[in-house]
């Protein structure tokens, strides 16, 4: 019979934690959200920028992605952002299993950042944001031709365009410095979420648009080039 | 530039660490169907089939007391003709599995594979009294069996 006033106990502290939690944190979301009153007027202008690590893929590796943002900037403490790109992946023949991975796809990310610097009007921001993310793609995988192991017939692997989709969310954590006069050089570390997909029968994707390598790996990173118009 | 420096800094780190790679295969890659007997088959069983180049091949060489047993499926054979062979019994029966094939996909590091659906099943009944599917899909998953296979009584 003492089992239930255990439980119960452990319930109690249990919801006292959280809701102690949830207070500091609902206390430390609303600082860190609170409209900062000043003489600085709210719309501060826009910001465009591309994201080199995707270029770079592109061009050392066999996936990548070119990525263009639109940025709005309120207060220099709140920015609305928009992130258009187009994926692309050609892995020809892989060495070791033989398989060949080509798609190609547009996506968009939409979301928010907020500046989190206590000077927030300094041109260095420090920011944590939100992304939603969408992608509709199609997906080509082919191998040679290749004996069945038992039978030994030959067998074709060669699905062609595979129609997919991705929604993914990602929070984000980044640093965006002031270089010279409207140039910004920024990075951000994410942390992705996949929300739902659609792969069809073929089971999985290896690589998405805007999404990255659609592995066990949660974490992406992107150096933007910005520039404050 | 301070700023510039410590940013350029940072951003390598980081996409070092995130462009760290590796390669994430199941470790269970067997695309098996696996048999449920009824009761416990006191009896030998072997199960052979033919290759492309009219060979025999084993597919399973001689299990005893068995309750369960799973074999191999072709990847793109319309139709798998097997030949169960039992000892005791001494009755050799064909067994016909008839499905559809699925090209399935986990990476560009993940072998090809293929997941099937049976669509149906036949056999001789020389040996065999009943042979029906439980369980069309035949993937990863060998823990739901895809067919139930009845032999005769011995006389």
């Amino acid at each position: 019979m003492t089992l239930p006033t255990r439980i119960s106990i452990s319930a109690l502290r249990l919801a006292l934690s959280v809701a102690m939690l949830l207070a500091c944190a609902n206390a430390g979301a609303q600082k860190f959200l609170k409209y900062e009153q000043d003489s600085i007027p709210l719309f501060r202008g826009f910001a465009v920028s591309t994201d080199l690590v995707g270029l770079a893929q592109l061009q050392l590796s066999d996936c990548g992605h070119i990525e263009g943002a639109l940025r709005l900037n309120l207060h220099d403490q709140y920015f609305p952002t928009v992130e258009l790109g187009v994926g692309r992946a050609n892995h020809k023949e892989d060495e070791v299993t033989g398989l060949s991975y080509k798609t190609t796809a547009p996506y968009f990310r939409l979301g928010a950042d907020v500046n989190i610097m206590n000077n927030k009007h300094t041109g260095n921001r420090v920011l944590v944001g939100l992304r939603y993310g969408f992608t509709k793609y199609k997906v080509d995988v082919a191998r040679q031709p290749f004996p069945d192991p038992v039978w030994k017939w030959t067998t074709d692997f060669d699905v062609t365009g595979e129609a997919c989709s991705m929604h993914w969310a990602e929070v984000l954590f980044g640093l965006d410095a002031k270089v010279v006069g409207p140039l910004h050089l920024g990075w951000t570390a994410r942390y992705r979420i996949r929300m739902s997909h659609k792969e069809g029968s073929l089971g999985n994707t290896w690589y998405v648009p805007g999404f990255g390598k659609n592995d066990s790996s949660s974490l992406a990173a992107t150096f933007n080039l910005i520039i404050d118009i | 530039m301070r700023n510039l420096f410590h940013i350029i800094c940072c951003a390598v780190c980081m996409v070092a660490a995130v462009g760290c790679s590796s390669i994430e295969c199941p470790i269970q890659i067997a695309v098996n169907t696996v048999y449920t007997v009824e009761g416990t088959l006191n009896d030998t069983l072997t199960i052979r089939s033919k290759r492309k180049n009219g060979t025999d091949t084993i597919l399973y060489n001689r299990g005893i007391d068995l309750t369960k047993f799973a074999i191999p499926v072709s990847y793109q054979n319309p139709v798998d003709t097997l030949v169960f062979e039992t000892t005791r019994l001494a009755a050799i029966d064909t067994v016909w599995l008839e499905k559809q094939d699925i090209p399935h996909f986990e990476s560009v590091d993940c072998s090809a594979l293929f997941f099937h659906t049976i669509t149906a099943v036949r056999s001789t009944h020389i040996g065999i009294d009943t042979i029906i599917v439980t369980n069309p899909t035949v993937d990863y998953d060998p823990s739901n069996p895809h067919l139930y296979i009845r032999f005769k009584a011995r006389p």
